[in-house]
């Protein structure tokens, strides 16, 4: 097989440089960040974990990793909630509504951050309820961002799920709730877990919303680097930055394992 | 979509929780949709057409045109838009053009687990936070950063070379971001095709490039449109991007707004960029589902 349908050798290189735009910023964070010098010179100074103290230590930093994680886990929770629900009722529903709703529930990625960042703020200050400059309003917005990949997820993992199991719980005398609860549940708990890793990533990973929903006091990891980086580089971001390079991975490698991947990536 | 009956001649009794009565299931999100989604980005468009007042935020329902106006007739306005609509597009070109190979190799190696160690790079790092990934790449392409430093100690050039605070650095910077995006949209369109055409050709005595000229990129085209309108529409309403990369030089339609209201509070004239931004993305994104519509039905 090899010899008839070979990678052509040009493909082969370009992809390496395709690798490389992705993966060498992010190796770069990480020496940055182990670096013992103050700015990153080529061969490095040598290693250190003085920056990574500094994290530990930094009131700014350390601060927003927290916050950030609180948020992202929050915001997890509501939108897995909403999102398996909507997506219980758009896999089995018959109603001519599904196909709208669909659309609408994935609306609020196909808009711009920025504007929806706005769009959010302006409606905080009119409603006047002190959602304006609040977590409660940053939770609602990143609610609003990441429910849109729970209900992929999960509705994926619904399609395929075979009804007549359920039905022969039903049979046997489980109530509706029941055979839900200790059938159907359990099956789809893997697509569930997928979905509500990815909604905390795309929450802890935030910017262009969170930009006009906080404040000085509720500073995000995302927001924190940023602006380190626009007045000056400290590599302390870069130690910041490596333990989110650590989550993001472990979450990315768990969310793989639990949703077949091969089915994520074929469309049907 | 899904059939409820699963095909089954005689239609049974279906229990309760499988009715279509599950109405109560989807009304919270529908709620929250409404609530903090549809009400706030309907009344931010609304208040474009109201006057503009500066640092008035709160709507009066005096209609205007006025701000779209003061868009169309200052070259400050429509040079931003044709700046983002043009790196848009370069992103999505350089994009394709080094995002297919990457893709073709995950979808046609014949090793498992290099597909699977390829596809889960792409995935972190398309999930990894953007600006930590522009850290990097600012380390990099700085004045002092690691390729000019690099290149000045090897007696290539003795100034730095501008690579960062320009148009330069926001292309890099955008396709750095949207790359993942792009790469996800063909592997699907690619596995899709039957490597037996190719294999078919190929021992016809076709070659290589003619194979794939006439063969594999033809019949990748709906993931290609598709990538390249998806990476369009992210790459124009990128903030964070412009504003590192650039540094506030490079304009474009999402910094504008950003800057109209946080600097100037003109905050109808800012909601008047927001909807022409949301209607050029939104008008690509339409295209996208278009051509994903035609991925779906194209399969062989």
């Amino acid at each position: 097989m090899d010899d008839i349908n070979p990678i052509p050798f040009t493909f082969r290189i370009i992809a390496v440089v395709a690798l490389m735009v992705l993966l060498v910023p992010v190796l770069i964070v990480v020496l940055a960040g182990l670096n013992s010098g103050e700015y990153l010179t080529f061969p490095p100074e040598g290693f250190s974990l003085r920056w990574i103290e500094n994290f530990f230590t930094s009131p700014t930093f350390l601060p927003a990793f927290k916050l950030s994680f609180g948020l992202a886990l929050a915001t997890t929770i509501i939108s897995t909630i909403l999102g398996t629900l909507a997506s219980i009722f758009l896999t089995r529903s018959t109603s001519k509504a599904r196909e709208i709703l669909r659309g609408l529930f994935f609306l609020p990625v196909v808009l711009p951050g920025v504007v929806l960042g706005l769009a959010l703020y302006v409606f905080f200050i009119w409603s006047d309820v002190g959602l304006a400059r609040s977590l409660a309003g940053l939770i609602i917005g990143h609610v609003l961002v990441t429910m849109p990949f729970v209900i992929a997820t999960v509705t994926a993992s619904l399609v395929d799920f075979d009804l007549s199991v359920e039905e022969a719980a039903r049979s046997l005398g489980a109530t509706p709730f029941q055979a839900f609860w200790k059938v159907t549940l359990p099956l789809i708990t893997p697509g569930i877990s997928a979905g509500s890793i990815f909604a905390f990533i795309v929450s802890f990973g935030q910017f262009e919303l969170t930009l006009f929903l906080s404040t000085p006091d509720l500073q995000t990891l995302p927001l924190a680097i940023y602006s380190s980086l626009r007045y000056a580089f400290e590599p302390t971001a870069a130690a910041a930055g490596i333990f989110a390079i650590c989550l993001v991975t472990v979450s990315t490698l768990i969310s793989t394992r639990l949703s077949n991947l091969k089915k994520l990536l074929s469309r049907r | 979509m899904t059939d409820l009956t699963g095909g089954s001649p005689t239609p049974r009794q279906r229990p309760s929780w499988l009715s279509p009565n599950l109405w109560w299931l989807v009304i919270p999100a529908i709620l929250f949709i409404l609530l903090f989604f549809l009400i706030p980005v309907l009344s931010l468009f609304a208040s474009s057409f109201d006057k503009a007042m500066p640092g008035q935020i709160t709507f009066q329902g005096n209609f205007s045109w006025n701000n779209y106006e003061r868009i169309f007739s200052r070259s400050l306005y429509y040079t931003a838009i044709w700046r983002s609509v043009w790196l848009g597009a370069t992103v999505a070109g350089v994009c394709l053009v080094i995002g297919y190979p990457l893709a073709f190799i995950i979808a046609r190696t014949f090793r498992a687990g290099t597909a699977t160690l390829l596809t889960i790079l792409v995935l972190s790092s398309m999930q990894l936070d953007m600006v930590i990934r522009l850290y990097g790449l600012m380390v990099l392409m700085g004045d002092k950063g690691l390729i000019n430093t690099g290149l000045i100690a090897l007696g290539i050039t003795s100034e730095p070379l501008p690579l960062m605070y320009n148009e330069v650095g926001v292309i890099v910077g955008l396709v750095q971001v949207t790359l993942p995006f792009m790469v996800l949209s063909l592997i699907g369109s690619i596995r899709s095709i039957n490597p037996a055409l190719e294999e078919a050709a190929r021992s016809l005595g076709s070659s290589r490039w003619h194979v794939m000229r006439t063969i594999t990129w033809p019949l990748s085209l709906p993931g290609i449109y598709a990538g390249t309108l998806l990476v369009f529409a992210l790459a124009i309403s990128s903030y964070v991007v412009p504003a590192l990369m650039g540094g506030w030089k490079v304009i474009t339609l999402p910094i504008h707004i950003y800057q109209q209201i946080a600097e100037v509070g003109r905050w109808q004239f800012g909601a008047a960029v927001a909807t022409l931004l949301f209607l050029t993305s939104l008008f690509a994104m339409a295209l996208y589902v278009v051509a994903l519509r035609r991925n779906a039905g194209g399969r062989v």
